[in-house]
């Protein structure tokens, strides 16, 4: 189990920063090497994800279901998948919540998640797939945070 | 004619000519009439050295090797080395004491033949004095036949009977189908539609390639489909000469070498099984189809997944008769075969990430290519487990007559072993063997027995006195990784002490002169370098740290 405890500060209202990661598209545009594909009839969509683990790529093909609630500028996420070898599964969750900055002008966005690897990956990645992980977060943060201070998310 | 007697003529009739062991009550008279017989017996210090050097021995020449115990106490030293050889599909006898069947009772009793199952071994055992020929020959097939350790358990009253037959001993080779031939046609036809279809084939040779003497035809093969040729782990460096060589195939390749992996569209496995470390579980090869060639009937891959096309076939055979298929069908590319990807290797074995040393300590990657270089090609290089292969199973790259690495029970200790072996397989020729500390502490004993037989061995000693495999992952977990700590003595005073040539280095220079002192007269001698714990090997680096280097 792979546990991710982030608090990611960013420039924007948070309004402005609840409104780009309740929209999927904005947010997979934040995450490198995720694509999202089809939207089925339950609010859930179909997304894939590459990730490097050392030199080697593995994509991975997910359901993600995503659960807002606007007035608390709260979400949760969840997704199970496999790679595209059908060898290694995976199942996350995240929950996020976006609230003012305390001391400064912007929004905080705290995030939590659960990542569980399981098969043939799991042995080749060991311990490396939670630094994969934490190294992927600290990027989505980066990006996210790029794409709030552009002027249409202020 | 004794029982014994008969059995170690059967023995040196089935072309024994070394048997290594221990000697007790159990198998003394055995040994005492091999050699009158002229049969050379090497006698150790653990019985499970002895057996790990008969692997070494069959892993070498891919033919029986040797071992012996006593009943009992003398069995159950070969534990750890049986299941090393069983996975390593050597083929070895294990000639075993076993208690008298009179006595129940006897205080070096043990059942055998479960503890042979347990250890992944078959087992055959002389019931009655007048079975001894089969008992003998049945062993040799078996472990020929199935490639595997077989343990021959003789108990000790059986071996002081009487054997009354005169006719000579048939050996086991009498009873040996032919090796696995031409593939067939049809399955041939479909291989060589793969192979065509594809612009960036990768063929992977393992052992089965080097025994079947499918190097021309694979390099062939390879020119006209424009193909890198990659090696399993077992296979390493061979056919290294090739311009369009990557190394090996799986953990312990190149950064280089996996991202050209990664553009295959057809992998060319040759008596390689593809198993889950050199395919890393198919991940290296995202978008390829898979042709297999391989005597057996069939080799599952790693994961489950059978190849695309697979061929049963001798492998040299197998190659030679699909490089003529598209040579008649006029098919040639240049594939992988570019200037460009030439250019990438050049600088393929280029580690640039750098750490801080701490005094008194040697990176060892340098030493790895310094020591690639100094020791002459036609010596052997044998390969440790642990931490300290990823540096050795990655950097060597001269083709050498014999390469062989360890593995194959993911155990430490038992490459030194398996090594001495090999040296006396080869004729006493000079071999490097390059292993980490903990392993060569584990079998240190035997390091006279290197001395007692003047094995011209040469040992490098990885020294950065812990388990590294274990430091790192308690260091990852933020544990406390001093507890995989543990402190050598001088390794190079030891060997001294022993009657070897011994010295311990601190840089490659160090290491320069000692192994130029070795060169020049080459005999038992162990180099205690000591190694930063700081410089990570590679594949720690990606599987530990996630690091994409």
């Amino acid at each position: 189990m792979i546990e991710v405890n982030e608090r990611i500060d960013v420039p924007g209202t948070p309004r402005a920063v609840w409104d780009l990661l309740a929209d999927p598209r904005a947010v997979v545009e934040c995450v490198q090497g995720a694509a999202l594909g089809d939207a089925h009839d339950d609010g859930s969509f179909d997304a894939s994800l590459t990730v490097k683990f050392g030199p080697a790529k593995v994509t991975f093909r997910a359901r993600v279901a995503l659960e807002l609630d606007a007035a608390a500028m709260a979400g949760h996420v969840s997704s199970r998948g496999k790679d595209n070898q059908g060898g290694t599964r995976f199942r996350a969750t995240m929950t996020f919540r976006v609230a003012p900055h305390e001391d400064a002008p912007g929004s905080t966005v705290a995030i939590e998640a659960r990542v569980e690897i399981a098969g043939r990956l799991a042995t080749v990645v060991e311990g490396g797939a939670s630094l994969v992980v934490k190294r992927m977060t600290a990027d989505f943060s980066k990006r996210l945070a790029a794409r709030c201070a552009q002027p249409s998310a202020a | 004619m004794k029982v014994y007697q008969r059995l170690a003529a059967a023995f040196k009739a089935e072309g024994v000519s070394h048997v290594f062991g221990l000697m007790g009550d159990g198998n003394m008279y055995w040994m005492h009439e091999l050699d009158k017989l002229g049969v050379k017996l090497l006698e150790v210090r653990h019985e499970g050295a002895g057996l790990g050097m008969a692997d070494g021995w069959a892993r070498a020449t891919h033919t029986p090797g040797v071992a012996t115990a006593t009943c009992g106490p003398g069995v159950t030293q070969l534990a750890t080395a049986f299941v090393t050889a069983a996975r390593a599909q050597s083929p070895l006898v294990a000639f075993c004491g076993e208690h008298p069947t009179s006595d129940d009772e006897y205080n070096q009793r043990l059942d055998q033949s479960r503890f042979a199952a347990g250890c992944e071994a078959g087992f055959v055992r002389l019931a009655t004095a007048d079975a001894a020929d089969d008992a003998v020959r049945k062993a040799f097939y078996l472990a020929k036949l199935e490639s595997r350790p077989i343990m021959l358990s003789a108990p000790m009253d059986v071996q002081q009977k009487e054997f009354d037959d005169d006719d000579p001993y048939k050996p086991s080779s009498t009873l040996l189908p032919p090796r696995a031939g031409m593939p067939d046609p049809a399955m041939l036809e479909k291989a060589a539609g793969i192979v065509a279809g594809s612009k960036k084939p990768v063929i992977v040779v393992g052992r089965g390639a080097k025994w079947s003497g499918a190097g021309e035809a694979v390099l062939k093969l390879a020119g006209r489909i424009g193909a890198l040729v990659a090696t399993s782990l077992m296979a390493k460096t061979w056919l290294a000469e090739d311009e369009y060589h990557v190394g090996v195939s799986g953990t312990y390749a190149t950064r280089t070498a996996m991202q050209l992996f990664e553009e295959a569209d057809c992998v060319i496995g040759v008596g390689a099984s593809l198993n889950r470390y050199t395919t890393e579980h198919g991940y290296l090869y995202p978008n390829a189809r898979y042709v297999h060639l391989d005597s057996k009937p069939h080799v599952m891959m790693s994961g489950g997944r059978s190849a695309d096309c697979y061929l049963q076939t001798d492998a040299k055979a197998g190659v030679e008769a699909l490089e003529s298929l598209l040579a008649k069908r006029a098919f040639k590319q240049t594939g992988f075969r570019t200037g460009e990807v030439k250019e990438r290797l050049a600088n393929a074995l280029d580690d640039r990430a750098e750490f801080k040393l701490e005094p008194g300590t040697a990176d060892p990657r340098p030493v790895c290519l310094a020591l690639d270089e100094m020791v002459p090609a036609e010596y052997a290089l044998y390969t440790g487990s642990g931490a300290s292969a990823g540096f050795s199973n990655i950097l060597f790259s001269r083709r050498r007559p014999v390469v062989l690495a360890s593995h194959f029970f993911g155990c430490i200790g038992q490459m030194m072993p398996a090594a001495m072996g090999a040296v006396m397989a080869a004729g006493n020729k000079p071999g490097l063997l390059v292993d980490g500390d903990a392993s060569i502490m584990m079998h240190l004993a035997e390091f006279e027995t290197m001395v007692r037989y003047d094995m011209p061995l040469l040992i490098v000693v990885m020294n950065n006195q812990m388990l590294g495999a274990e430091y790192y992952k308690l260091d990852v977990h933020k544990m406390n990784a001093g507890l995989a700590a543990i402190p050598t003595p001088d390794l190079g005073a030891v060997a001294v002490a022993m009657g070897g040539r011994g010295k311990l280095a601190r840089s490659v220079e160090d290491v320069r002169t000692a192994v130029a002192e070795w060169v020049k007269k080459p005999g038992p001698m162990m180099i205690d370098l000591r190694i930063s714990r700081s410089v990570v090997t590679l594949p720690y680096r990606r599987i530990h740290y996630g690091k994409d280097e």
